[in-house]
């Protein structure tokens, strides 16, 4: 269960945004570095919702930027990546078919025990259903031929449901053929982008990183947050247990920020109980050669609402 | 004693208030989709309900399993593999440069009928799902678009494979089968081809989700220029108060008005406003009170949809699920999306982006029953409306941006009886 996948972990770039396709990978990130991103696919099992929802996962370029730094991930040039599909050598794809077959294969196999098994409980239930109907009966009825007619049905029954289980034994070399199976990645067939010509440089960030990369390194987890009218929403722990605390909008320090703002940001937030969070490092970027000295220089201050 | 600590911790925790929310807006608790039974049947599974969350992390032992219970559900939920049943299969097969006819057919002068940006072939089209989406070609495959290629393919309905000449399979080798695309291959591949961006993506799933059919509009291109374009605000909807209509109508009107104020003091600098007339009633007050121009959305101009700039500017059309849908010839739709990337449009749009976006789409004012009778949704309804989709790193909030009328909505002429506790103002009938 606590898969660790190996690091560097790669991260798909594909025009212009970071997406994972690794379960293993998001799950690794999530449980071990606080970073959520944003689902943004289809689960197949119930595609017809918005509420939750499935691989790829899409990350903040501050997000995919963090991990970089702390060399856990690399950037991968997707579309480049897979024109190694081109010069896959044959055994390679035979093997490839054949992983993806006994997959299938084993898929179906599950599903056709399934079949069985929920067969198998239907027409146990039914039986009881009979059986019971026939106590009933035979409780109510004195008479010895009422009783002769419920057993014979319930030995009725019992033949359809052997005939059945018969059928199915003789539809499983039917059902045994492989189902056919989309996968999540493309590694394997191709080989892990190790060499540095695919890596990208690290990916730009907007100028609220520092304060991102701040509240990130203080255990926040943070999400994008404009449906809050902010640009992060904090966590104090992973979103899937805890409500957010802060509403996060950064800011430069020599930056005129306009007073009506901070007290929309401070009745936003208290609307939804929670608080204003304004921040932003004291150095800009001219003064510093990198985004690690603007995220040391970091001071946050947030904003409650008191409502005298 | 480790558990007697544990027990006054969760004692103290308050459970934080649960607010009644849309549940797609917030993280929900993958533990909930347990009790769906996966790998089977799922029509009859319907959406499990809201968890219950905790204000803050408390060094329990009880919330880590929890959290390590919600982190398994997601793990198991995000693993389900996509599974094709051999029966109900369809493939289709990448071509990536475009529909390309089959390979002994002959291509003449007419083409394949098929737009170039139109880039995966499914060769057996089978299910519901192509009522709706794809184009068929003179052969009877279909062609599908980028995003309705990757959509069928996330949920699990479409197997899109490695055409030969990519896959490294000699075009000969007619029996060698095709190896399939990953979710990852058809991202990496799809995204990014004719215009299609992540969040314009995002925004066409999310609406197919929900059921809605969703089709490209003509401002899909960034580019397309419309050929005559005009880049003022519409002077024309702006009404002048008291204008009359033109022609006899208009003398007629100017002579009441004349005979009305014969003394022309409703000039501001001459007098005041309301003019030194005999006033019968509170209607020629207000009347003459209504002094500021206001525009009225139904005299606004129509242009053409290409006459506007991205990203304001119509790229989906919408229909609900309930409206019948031809693919030869596209109903009016429902409801016209422009997609904006909050990434890249920091700022809300000037009344000019939004004023073009608005003139671009047809007159639709309010109609019906209801319509006429309650006021405040003639309003909201509005002559022309547009859907603008912002999407902030995968996270799409939808607005509805409607032109109102609220000059047409004269107050004072409201014939209905005055309602409310001021009726008669402090006057209160006597008892004999």
């Amino acid at each position: 269960m606590d898969s660790q996948p190996t690091l560097p972990v790669p991260i798909s770039y594909i025009s212009g945004r970071y997406l994972l396709f690794s379960i293993d990978a998001v799950t690794y990130l999530r449980r071990e570095h606080n970073i959520c991103g944003v689902l943004i696919g289809t689960l197949p099992q119930i595609p017809q919702q918005n509420v939750f929802l499935g691989l790829p996962l899409e990350l903040m370029p501050e997000e995919a930027r963090v991990l970089v730094d702390r060399d856990v991930a690399c950037i991968v040039d997707e579309a480049k990546a897979h024109d190694g599909m081109k010069s896959l050598l044959e055994e390679d794809r035979r093997q490839y078919l054949r992983e993806l077959e006994s997959q299938g294969l084993h898929a179906s196999r599950i599903l056709s025990d399934r079949k069985d098994q929920q067969r198998e409980q239907a027409l146990k239930k039914l039986g009881e259903k009979v059986k019971a109907k026939a106590a009933k009966a035979a409780d109510n009825a004195s008479a010895s031929s009422a009783q002769k007619d419920e057993s014979s049905s319930v030995v009725d029954i019992f033949d359809d449901g052997s005939n059945s289980a018969s059928r199915s034994a003789n539809m499983t070399p039917e059902s045994k053929l492989a189902m056919a199976i989309t996968p999540a990645t493309s590694y394997p067939p191709l080989p892990q982008p190790t060499s540095s010509s695919r890596i990208l440089s690290k990916p730009e960030v907007p100028l609220s990183y520092p304060l991102f990369a701040h509240l990130h390194s203080q255990g926040y987890f943070l999400s994008p947050g404009l449906r809050f009218g902010c640009q992060y929403v904090a966590y104090p722990g992973d979103p899937l247990r805890f409500h957010s605390h802060f509403l996060v909008v950064s800011a430069e320090w020599d930056q005129n920020i306009d007073l009506m703002d901070i007290i929309n940001g401070g009745r936003l937030g208290t609307g939804v109980k929670k608080g204003f969070l304004l921040g932003g490092p004291e150095k800009t970027r001219e003064d510093v050669d990198s985004e690690a000295e603007r995220v040391e220089s970091v001071r946050a201050f947030s904003i409650e609402w008191a409502g005298m | 004693m480790a558990d007697a600590d544990e027990e006054a911790i969760r004692a103290t925790t308050t459970e934080a208030p649960q607010i009644e929310t849309d549940l797609s807006d917030e993280t929900q608790d993958f533990r909930l989709l347990n009790h769906l039974n996966f790998l089977s049947d799922t029509s009859s599974a319907s959406l499990p309900r809201r968890g219950e969350k905790d204000f803050e992390p408390n060094p329990t032992e009880f919330q880590a399993d929890v959290l390590s219970a919600s982190r398994g559900a997601m793990h198991n939920a995000l693993a389900h593999p996509r599974i094709h049943h051999p029966k109900t299969q369809v493939v289709g097969i990448y071509a990536p440069d475009g529909p390309t006819p089959p390979p002994q057919a002959m291509v003449d002068e007419k083409g394949l009928g098929v737009s170039s940006d139109y880039c995966v072939c499914v060769p057996v089209p089978k299910g519901q799902y192509f009522k709706t989406i794809g184009q068929a070609d003179r052969w009877n495959r279909v062609w599908l678009l980028p995003e309705e290629a990757m959509y069928l393919m996330e949920r699990g309905s479409l197997d899109i494979k490695w055409p030969r000449e990519l896959s490294g399979i000699d075009a000969d080798d007619v029996n060698e089968p095709l190896i399939p695309m990953s979710l990852q291959a058809a991202y990496a591949c799809l995204l990014g081809r004719s215009g299609l961006t992540l969040e314009r993506y995002t925004v066409f799933t999310g609406l197919r989700r929900l059921g809605y059919a969703v089709v490209r509009a003509s401002g899909w291109d960034d580019n397309a220029q419309a050929e005559d374009s005009k880049n003022e605000i519409n002077k024309h909807a702006y009404t002048e108060p008291q204008q009359r209509g033109p022609g006899l109508a208009g003398i007629i009107g100017r002579c009441f008005a004349w005979l009305d104020d014969p003394f022309g003091t409703s000039s501001t600098a001459a007098g005041p406003i309301v003019g030194c007339g005999i006033h019968r009633n509170y209607t020629d007050v207000y009347r003459k009170l209504a002094t500021i121009p206001w525009y009225d959305p139904a005299k606004a101009e129509t242009r053409d949809p290409l006459d506007t700039d991205a990203p304001f500017r119509v790229i989906f059309h919408v229909y609900k699920p309930s409206t019948p849908i031809k693919k030869s010839a596209w109903p009016t739709p429902d409801f016209r999306i422009a997609v904006v990337n909050a990434r890249e449009q920091t700022s809300i749009p000037t009344l000019a982006q939004i004023g073009a976006l608005l003139e671009s789409t047809p007159l639709d004012p309010p109609r019906g029953e209801k319509m006429d009778r309650l006021m405040y949704m003639r309003l909201r309804h509005g002559y022309r409306n547009v859907v603008l989709a912002v999407v902030d790193q995968g996270v799409t909030s939808f607005l509805r941006i409607s032109d109102a009328a609220f000059g047409k909505e004269k107050l004072y002429e409201n014939k209905g009886p005055p309602t409310g506790p001021k009726r008669g103002g402090n006057f209160r009938p006597k008892k004999r």
